[in-house]
């Protein structure tokens, strides 16, 4: 049983801290953008070496240069800027919502450098996955729009500039893309915009894993049997509601990511725990390759010390899984 | 000082140079708690001076001696742990605490602050305090079952402090609660959690809300037990106002008129504007002129602008209402 992580890894550690000095350094105008960006790079580096040397079979870059989850797209699409702060969901972790100034457009390389430097440091150590936002998400949070007429044209042209971005990192080698997309989750009632925004996706040409994370998706599992989308996320943790998903992954037909680690708490999962979730979700799937466990979402909600050990227990839960003692 | 338009702040400001670095130096043990107290308190002093001097009319200790909201009252709560960084925004990182076993206060925790800088000022300084379900939110939960008994359990120790203020003097008591709109679906905990932290309580107590959903517990947050919601709505250009056409606001309304994230300096009438869009809901007499949230995050000198703009702001249009000045006693 493989093991994935979603989202982002935290950026430093009681001991890594020179990415933080760095940002504060280029803040007072101490160090120069070529300088910074090679702050980002040993950052992520070391990143992706915790996850791939704990053991994680598919990880990401850990979205090291991602100031939120919209930010790189808000900041390299044009017509789009980041505006105001505002709190990201129920995380006291806040985000610069994006303002729409006119068509949304994009050369579809805005993280490909980024997953191609990630890829030659990693040297087969795991299997490296893209991310991107999801549509809705991007278009629930936009804070202006002096462009498009209403959400759904919006959402629609988001998800027509993220397909170019999911072309662009499958032409890089990406073969699994992470579309993360909690404002699904928030608004199970936009469902049919989310599949008509998931079905523009799959001109991307690549395997979409989709992830809804911070509130219960029992309700919509499945109405997201829609092509590219060939991994589902199911947060089992968020909520104390949020494990009815599982009775209903019956219906869901493809490989599914159960987020069996809390990414926002800090006590950690035993295996027995784990466990149960797991077995609650085989008895639904039928099939152990189908189930992928994961982390319920980015884990630079905890801290290092504690993501770390987050990492640990999602790698004893896939062994004690498969049988495979700790 | 007026009666009408009473001007206040959110409670954080900008550390001076010299505190920030001893704070930095205390934590590598190079200035010691003793010298950082006495560092705090001149800051203090400081900071009551300039909001004299700038004329606002309800004080604030300026949380000189605080880091975060959360974690200040976590480190003398017992039950809780410190956790490690975690990143709010860009590049800021907090301690997130982590309630680890059932929470209790041992002994007060602002009470002295308060009288010290209450017998600093003839005007009103306002007693601050974390709210239960924001100490909750904003924390790590390991040692609750629920939720709920989390909340209820930290609403205790709120309440136990809430009254020494009252005691110690306070005639105003600001509970904050930024993260009552972080779960919608929680409202009752907060407003049950509330109802424990002012049950007994004379003074007028007060609730700070920001950054986040406000209409997603809109009116429900008109049973919150305080007397007065004090709201960022610079921020959101004034849109949660329009909530009240259909669900009229029954409370004393802060209003935030000043974007405390933004280096930008507002002008005297766009905040005006902003007070006269609050009148246009809640009488000159329970409105209250303020900036959206705490000015922590802005330099002292960029704090006492954004502050200057308030005030100045209240008075243009004290004076385009014909006010006269009374002023307000402590």
């Amino acid at each position: 049983m493989n093991t994935t992580v979603v989202g982002a890894y935290p950026k430093i550690s009681d001991e890594h801290q020179e990415l933080r000095r760095a940002l504060h350094k280029a803040d007072r105008g101490e160090l120069d953008d070529a300088s910074l960006a090679v702050a980002f790079d040993e950052a992520t580096e070391w990143a992706i070496g915790e996850l791939a040397d704990v053991g994680i079979d598919v990880i990401n870059d850990g979205q090291i240069r991602w100031d939120d989850l919209l930010a790189p797209f808000a900041k390299a699409w044009r017509n789009c800027e980041r505006g105001p702060l505002e709190r990201f969901y129920d995380n006291n972790t806040y985000f610069r919502q994006p303002i729409i100034k006119g068509p949304i457009e994009t050369d579809g390389q805005t993280l490909v450098r980024d997953f191609t430097f990630a890829d030659g440091k990693l040297r087969g150590r795991a299997h490296l996955k893209a991310a991107v936002c999801g549509p809705l998400t991007f278009a629930t949070l936009t804070a202006e729009d002096d462009h498009y007429k209403d959400l759904e044209a919006r959402t629609l042209a988001i998800a027509d500039a993220l397909a170019k971005e999911l072309a662009g990192l499958g032409a890089a080698g990406a073969k699994i893309v992470d579309v993360e997309e909690p404002a699904l989750a928030a608004h199970p009632e936009l469902i049919d915009l989310e599949r008509a925004a998931l079905a523009r996706l799959a001109k991307g040409g690549v395997t979409v894993a989709l992830y809804p994370y911070f509130f219960p998706i029992d309700k919509i599992i499945e109405k997201l049997d829609v092509p590219p989308v060939g991994i589902l996320g199911v947060d089992v943790r968020s909520r104390e509601t949020s494990p009815k998903a599982i009775e209903r992954l019956g219906a869901w037909k493809g490989t599914v990511s159960l987020g069996v680690i809390d990414a926002r708490n800090t006590r950690i999962e035993t295996p027995r725990e784990t466990g149960e979730l797991v077995d609650a979700a085989l008895k639904q799937l039928r099939d152990e390759r189908r189930l992928i466990l994961s982390t319920t979402t980015g884990l630079e909600y905890l801290p290092h010390d504690v993501a770390r050990k987050k990492l640990n227990a999602l790698v004893d839960a896939a062994r004690a899984a498969k049988g495979v003692p700790a | 000082m007026s009666e009408i338009l009473l001007t206040t702040t959110v409670g954080s400001f900008g550390k001076p140079d010299y505190l920030q670095k001893a704070r930095n130096a205390n934590a590598r043990g190079k200035v010691s708690d003793s010298e950082l107290h006495d560092l705090e308190k001149k800051a203090t002093e400081e900071w009551i001076r300039r909001q004299e001097d700038i004329d606002l009319d309800i004080l604030v200790d300026g949380e000189m001696y605080r880091g975060d909201m959360v974690a200040y009252f976590a480190e003398r709560l017992d039950g809780f742990r410190l956790g490690g960084l975690v990143r709010s925004y860009g590049n800021r990182y907090y301690h997130k605490p982590v309630i680890a076993s059932k929470v209790s206060r041992p002994k007060p925790m602002t009470v002295d602050w308060f009288r010290f800088t209450q017998g600093l000022t003839d005007r009103p300084v306002k007693g601050m305090l974390t709210g239960p379900y924001t100490l909750l939110d904003w924390s790590y939960n390991e040692a609750y079952r629920t939720r709920r008994d989390a909340a209820l359990a930290l609403a205790e120790a709120v309440r136990q402090e809430a009254e020494d203020l009252e005691r110690a003097g306070a005639k105003y008591i600001q509970i904050d609660e930024p993260a009552i709109h972080a779960r919608p679906e929680e409202i009752d905990i907060a407003i049950e959690a509330m109802a424990v932290v002012t049950q007994n309580l004379k003074a007028k107590t007060v609730s700070h809300i920001c950054y986040g959903d406000f209409a997603a517990i809109y009116p429900k947050v008109l049973e919150l037990p305080v007397d007065q919601l004090d709201l960022a709505m610079h921020n959101y250009e004034y849109r949660w106002l329009k909530l009240f056409d259909e669900h009229p606001f029954t409370k004393e309304l802060a209003i935030g008129v000043v974007d405390v994230h933004s280096h930008r300096l507002e002008t005297v009438e766009e905040a005006a504007e902003g007070i006269r869009k609050g009148l246009k809901y809640v009488s000159a007499d329970r409105l209250l002129p303020h900036p959206d949230c705490g000015l922590k995050t802005r330099t002292v000198e960029e704090s006492l602008d954004k502050c200057r703009v308030v005030v100045d702001a209240a008075k243009k249009v004290r004076a385009e209402i014909g006010s006269r000045a009374v002023p307000v006693q402590a």
